[in-house]
């Protein structure tokens, strides 16, 4: 219904008015039958339950459970993760009161699931007892208030990728503070090359610098919220890539499309401050390269402080109207701990492990041909130990990243600055929030 | 006595051959209106920071189109849409004629082939045809960038300056030989007669175009019109699928683009139900006012 809004160009009015509207009505009905439906399944009984999801390879994971679970069978649908589409699907799944049993949600969007009251809490099922199972600052991205909302599958751990040829080849280190990046980034441009881009359009990624920075954009107290994103940590990081930009020493494409692939091959830009999955990401599009990258620890703003960061990462989460959640959990925990699970993940390209133990002995656990040999997934362990724990997420994430591109272009535009641009995303935030009926104010 | 029995059973008949599409009119078209404008009329309140104290309904009266009248994102979608109706809609239509008359007016073989292929860009669906112009317009990878950029232009049709008219430019390419076709449908329907006469008096091509074919063709062209004034309004599907290669298309981009985000990505159903009555109500004073306009006019010519 969402595409008949769409292909209806130059429909009558009347047609037009009408898919405008059936697209809400369809997603509006009642969601009555939530949570009553639930019940333990007997001794004996085949169940069936639906996951939607979309990381690639999941499905030989899902089908060794089901080889392994005759009686409990999960059948998989792939959504689409492109421009929030998947969650504008489950969000209208809920309202109209057909969810399905588990779904994948990132980190980021959990709370607004919450809002819905479309997640299952889980430390009735006995998700609290999981807990030592991850990566620590990971398990804290599903509780919230308390209560378990998911089972943490993956993350982005981050780094920097960069291509250790011409860095040698035009006597540049790989740098170790920002200070280190921006003189770095004076020397590639002068070989005609960029360092990076700024994607105004990535606002997980600019929450990732922010969050290495020490930024807390979100957290609740009682039963309100407190905002801020415009705060010291942020601004120092939007005054920084600002400067970049004005000085022109980065590009501003958005990243993973195709002219910024076209440019990885071209090694017009020649690094990228990114998540530990952007391996597959240059590898798949600028597979020429091969053996020419590295990657290093991301820069930090006091030398060696060690601090990291995040950028991506999903769990699964059960939603209401499940009918069988502990069924649903078992098989949740499963997917995301089980050694057998998680190398067919691995395999797949799903990110970084959230379980503990996920990491040593996998095939992320040895050197790669594509990073010269290199053992690269060492700095992104290291990299996931340091996250900061204390980072939360707001409850209108997706409209904060629409902000966050909006603003931020406009002030690439119409040269305003990059920290007024924060300000203003704080702003509109605060009034979403406002206008889902939360207690907000400004930290 | 016979004649009114005959009378009933016909409007029996008639009844049954309506009840179908009553029924559908009443499920499909009637109804989401009704229940858009309910909804509009409504807003969810919440309990506790995560909401799970719970949510309730409450009546809203019309605080969720002062919102949306409130929101400079929204307001400028639309005047974002107007600005590009202004100059999309008559550079197409002008476009059509020209082709529909020339196409009409060739003797020569081929015209069926020429019709066709003007055509043809309408079956590519819109999405299909943005991916397709999208590639055309990206640095690195269009041809035509790279032949600009050749000839000592650097051209970007994705700026934020150009990026309307490079949106301009996919709606002219997959609905001209759409309008095309209905004029030359009407052309079609003109008797052969009138042109004779016209040649008999003495008339030339250009005349017979000008005097004759127009004024005969002008029920076609305001139906044309305003089915692009409409589709202006709705545009959505080309920046849509624009938005990832360029910065430069907002959340508000375009009205319905607007309502989409705040429904599917913020989830304010209610302000999004606000939203699209809005957008159906200014389609509906385009519309009617424009047939009005022309309306008026005609009558004026025809005293």
């Amino acid at each position: 219904m969402m595409t008949s809004v769409g292909t209806s160009r130059r429909s009558l009015l009347a047609a037009s008015a009408a898919t405008a509207a059936t697209g809400l009505a369809v997603t509006g009905c009642g969601s009555d039958d939530d949570g009553e439906s639930s019940s333990k399944r007997k001794p004996g009984e085949k169940i069936q339950m639906t996951f939607w999801a979309w990381v690639p390879g999941i499905d030989k994971a899902v089908d060794l459970w089901n080889k392994q679970n005759p009686e409990i069978q999960v059948r998989l649908e792939k959504v689409s993760p492109h421009n929030s589409a998947q969650y504008a699907k489950m969000h209208s799944a809920l309202k109209a009161g057909n969810p399905p049993d588990l779904a994948q949600v990132e980190y980021m969007n959990i709370p607004e699931f919450l809002l819905e009251k479309g997640l299952v809490e889980l430390s009735e099922y006995g998700a609290d007892k999981q807990k030592d199972k991850f990566v620590g600052w990971q398990w804290e991205q599903v509780v919230y208030d308390g209560g378990v909302y998911a089972v943490p599958q993956a993350s982005g751990p981050m780094g920097l990728f960069y291509r250790e040829d011409l860095y040698s080849k035009w006597n540049v280190e790989p740098p170790a503070t920002w200070d280190d990046f921006e003189a770095a980034a004076k020397k590639i441009r002068k070989q005609g090359a960029y360092i990076d881009t700024f994607p105004a359009s990535m606002g997980p990624w600019l929450a990732g610098l922010a969050w290495q920075a020490g930024a807390e954009w979100f957290r609740t107290e009682g039963d309100a919220w407190k905002v801020a994103i415009d705060s010291e940590p942020t601004r120092r990081v939007a005054e920084f890539w600002e400067g970049l930009v004005r000085q022109k020493l980065v590009k501003t494409l958005p990243v993973m499309q195709s002219p910024w692939y076209s440019a990885l091959q071209s090694s017009d830009v020649v690094s990228w401050v990114s998540a530990q999955w952007g391996d597959a990401l240059i590898s798949g599009n600028a597979a020429k390269t091969k053996g020419k990258w590295r990657v290093a620890p991301m820069p930090q703003w006091k030398k060696g402080a060690g601090a990291s960061a995040n950028w991506g990462g999903s769990t699964t989460a059960v939603f209401s109207g499940a009918k069988h959640p502990q069924e649903a959990m078992d098989f949740a925990v499963w997917l995301n701990t089980d050694p057998k699970s998680i190398d067919l993940l691995i395999a797949g390209g799903y990110g970084w492990p959230a379980a503990k133990k996920g990491f040593e002995g996998s095939r992320l656990d040895r050197p790669s041909d594509f990073f010269g040999g290199q053992k690269y997934n060492d700095v992104f362990a290291a990299s996931d130990k340091a996250v900061d724990t204390s980072w939360k997420w707001g409850p209108t994430t997706v409209a904060m990243i629409n902000h966050m591109t909006d603003a931020l272009t406009d002030a690439i535009n119409s040269k305003g600055s990059f920290t007024d641009a924060m300000k203003t995303v704080q702003k509109q935030v605060i009034a979403d929030m406002r206008d889902k009926g939360l207690k907000v104010e400004a930290a | 006595m016979a004649r009114s029995r005959l009378h009933s059973s016909r409007n029996r008949a008639a009844v049954g051959f309506l009840l179908p599409f009553c029924v559908l009119f009443l499920a499909t078209f009637i109804a989401p209106i009704c229940y858009a404008l309910y909804q509009s009329l409504f807003k969810v309140e919440r309990s506790g920071a995560l909401g799970l104290g719970g949510e309730t309904e409450v009546f809203a009266g019309l605080s969720n189109y002062t919102h949306a009248l409130e929101d400079s994102q929204f307001l400028e979608g639309f005047a974002r849409v107007l600005l590009f109706g202004v100059v999309q809609v008559p550079v197409m239509i002008l476009l059509a004629t020209v082709l529909a008359l020339l196409l009409e007016a060739a003797s020569a073989r081929g015209v069926v082939f020429f019709r066709t292929a003007f055509f043809l860009p309408y079956g590519v669906p819109g999405v299909i045809a943005s991916i397709l112009w999208g590639f055309l317009y990206v640095p690195g990878i269009s041809p035509f960038v790279e032949m600009f950029h050749s000839a000592g232009f650097d051209v970007n049709f994705l700026s934020e300056g150009n990026l309307l008219w490079a949106i301009a430019n996919i709606v002219t390419w997959e609905f001209t030989g759409y309008n095309m076709l209905i004029l030359i449908s009407q052309l079609k329907a003109v008797p052969d007669e009138l042109y004779e006469a016209a040649r008999i008096d003495g008339a030339n091509a250009w005349q017979v175009a000008i005097r004759i074919k127009l004024p005969l063709i002008r029920p076609a062209l305001v139906l044309t019109t305003v089915f692009s004034i409409i589709g202006t309004l709705q545009l959505f599907s080309e920046p849509l699928v624009l938005k990832p290669l360029t910065g430069n298309i907002d959340t508000g981009y375009t009205p319905n683009v607007h309502a989409y985000n705040e429904a599917f990505q913020s989830n304010n159903y209610n302000v999004a139900a606000a939203e699209a009555v809005l957008l159906a109500l200014v389609a509906c004073v385009l519309s009617f006012g424009f047939m009005r306009l022309v309306g008026r006019r005609g009558k004026v010519g025809d005293e």
